[in-house]
């Protein structure tokens, strides 16, 4: 281990910190200080354009929610990687689902797993639903900085469950600058979201079944609709890649936890119900 | 007069003997690898002594219940900066403990103008196959003993942690000849629970050499058991998940011993 990691503090905040804090002690975190200067809008600075060239949803069925994510990552007009995984795992009971610039994201996808498991093994106890739901919160508020300077803004979508919260499932939405929003039904964030809701909402009010009460089958072909129909106008959205046989990632958690989805699994029902 | 050799030496040896006293009455810990992962376990319950430490390593002390803390943090902290800078599997029970516990341990011990760690932990971390098990103790001068083959003992699938030497040892003699590597949850279990008497019962005797009878320990482990309750974490082999600990309630313990 290096040096800085060595040495013991010899005066031990004994758990006081939260694990981003540990890592600004240790200096392993980045911050973006805003001024207020760089607050103020000049003319060069408001040309930041907030890409978040993807399109990410999630939406809760009769087994649990359903997290869903196309695979394309871009950069500007160019697609960069076809496989991109935009729907983690942060725990065994979460699910962090991103839409924004990917080495941010995936930094913050870190950084909450961590501080998931910091709090559990030195707080001996696990951190409550409304608790991750902050720490997110707090991270995104903390990225502002870099958003602000045009870079690294990410905005994403988080689920989770829990036994002994009520509702037991519980799905939630933030902007950039990390207000969170609790859906009751679904959420989708990312360029391609705009249809997506369009269909969400219209699926849950005039569909078949209301969202909540679909069955699994029934949640996968509604994700893998919706998708296909992001990617339809929306350039950096993936959809489906027919001749690639590229699909979406899909994640369901329910009380059991958390379950990736078999290629096979969503192949087979984007062939009987969506192609 | 510490400036005088010794009259240092002295101090040490002093220091050395106060640490022992106070750590004489800690109950025991036992640690026991088998086929599906490592048993900790200890009875009491007046405040945890088994913790979980990062994906793969678990720990249990006696000692002063502030230094075991300060020790725990220090022990979590380093593992869960390693591991979020470079990666879980980086983060290695043996880096932990040579290059940051033990010398922190040894420091402290030896400045005797400063407070020593009143603290012996016991270290576990599990291996994809129960060879590859690793068991480090770490007592309160940074002295370290792992359970790896050595000239003078063969390898050993177990650890334990007492408050005094005549009682770890008598608990190691006792797990040698009663536990393998390759036994079931319920067989380590009860030997796991054995072990703890035999190490208890001779904390509580003042010369204590031989094992006692089988029977002794039985009837001693009831009595004990139905005073305390059970605490109890395993580390699971099974790699289907990151993270391996979890720690196991008196009552489905209880289950399985049947009294």
């Amino acid at each position: 281990m290096e040096s800085s990691l060595v040495t013991l503090d010899p005066h031990f905040s004994s758990g006081a910190d939260d694990f981003p804090a540990l890592l600004r002690r240790k200096g392993l975190l980045a911050s973006a200080t805003v001024t207020p200067t760089s607050a103020v809008a000049t003319p060069q600075q408001k040309s930041w354009q907030p890409t978040e060239a993807t399109t990410i949803l999630a939406f809760k069925f009769s087994g649990g929610v359903l997290v869903a994510g196309d695979r394309r990552a871009t950069a500007g007009n160019t697609v960069v990687y076809d496989r991109a995984d935009k729907v983690l795992e942060i725990d065994r009971h979460s699910i962090m689902a991103i839409a924004g610039v990917p080495a941010t994201a995936w930094e913050m996808a870190r950084v909450l797993e961590h501080s998931f498991q910091y709090f559990r093994r030195t707080q001996l106890q696990e951190m409550s639903v409304d608790g991750k739901v902050r720490a997110l919160s707090k991270l995104l508020r903390d990225n502002f900085g870099f958003v602000m300077q045009g870079v690294g803004v990410v905005v994403p979508i988080f689920a989770t469950y829990a036994g002994n919260s009520k509702p037991e499932a519980r799905l939630y939405f933030y902007d950039a600058m990390g207000a969170q929003f609790e859906a009751t039904d679904y959420a989708a964030t990312g360029s391609g979201s705009p249809a997506v809701r369009g269909i969400l909402y219209y699926e849950n009010n005039w569909g078949s079944t209301p969202l909540q009460k679909t069955s699994e089958d029934e949640a996968i072909s509604t994700a893998l609709r919706a998708l296909d129909t992001a990617a339809e106008s929306d350039t950096s959205t993936g959809g489906v890649d027919r001749s690639g046989k590229i699909y979406p990632l899909i994640k369901i958690v329910s009380r059991q936890g958390i379950r990736t989805l078999p290629e096979s699994k969503i192949a087979a029902v984007f062939k009987e119900t969506v192609a | 007069m510490i400036e005088e050799p010794y009259r240092w030496v002295e101090a040490i040896a002093n220091r050395r003997e106060y640490i022992e006293t106070q750590l004489a009455s800690g109950s025991p810990i036992v640690a026991l690898g088998y086929r599906d992962g490592i048993l900790f376990l200890t009875l009491g319950q007046t405040r945890q002594k088994i913790f979980e430490i990062y994906n793969r390593i678990a720990m249990g002390a006696i000692g002063h219940p502030g230094d075991i803390e300060r020790l725990r943090m220090a022990a979590i902290e380093l593992a869960s900066t390693e591991g979020f800078t470079r990666s879980a599997a980086d983060v290695s029970l043996r880096r932990l403990v040579h290059y940051s516990l033990s010398p922190v341990m040894k420091g402290a011990f030896e400045q005797v103008y400063g407070a020593p760690y009143l603290a012996r932990m016991l270290f576990a971390e599990i291996g994809d196959r129960p060879e590859e098990d690793l068991f480090l103790r770490v007592d309160y001068d940074g002295e370290i003993a792992t359970n790896g083959a050595t000239f003078a003992q063969a390898r050993r699938d177990f650890a334990v942690l007492s408050g005094t030497r005549q009682s770890s040892e008598l608990m190691e003699s006792f797990l040698k000849t009663e536990h393998s590597s390759d036994a079931a949850f319920e067989a380590t279990l009860k030997s796991g629970l054995d072990a703890w008497s035999v190490g208890n019962m001779t904390l509580q005797m003042s010369e204590a050499k031989e094992l006692p009878e089988r029977t002794t320990i039985t009837k001693y482990r009831q009595e004990q058991l139905a005073k305390a309750g059970i605490e109890a974490g395993i580390l699971e082999r099974n790699d289907s998940q990151a993270i391996r600990y979890r720690s196991l309630l008196d009552k489905e313990l209880r289950a399985l011993i049947h009294e």
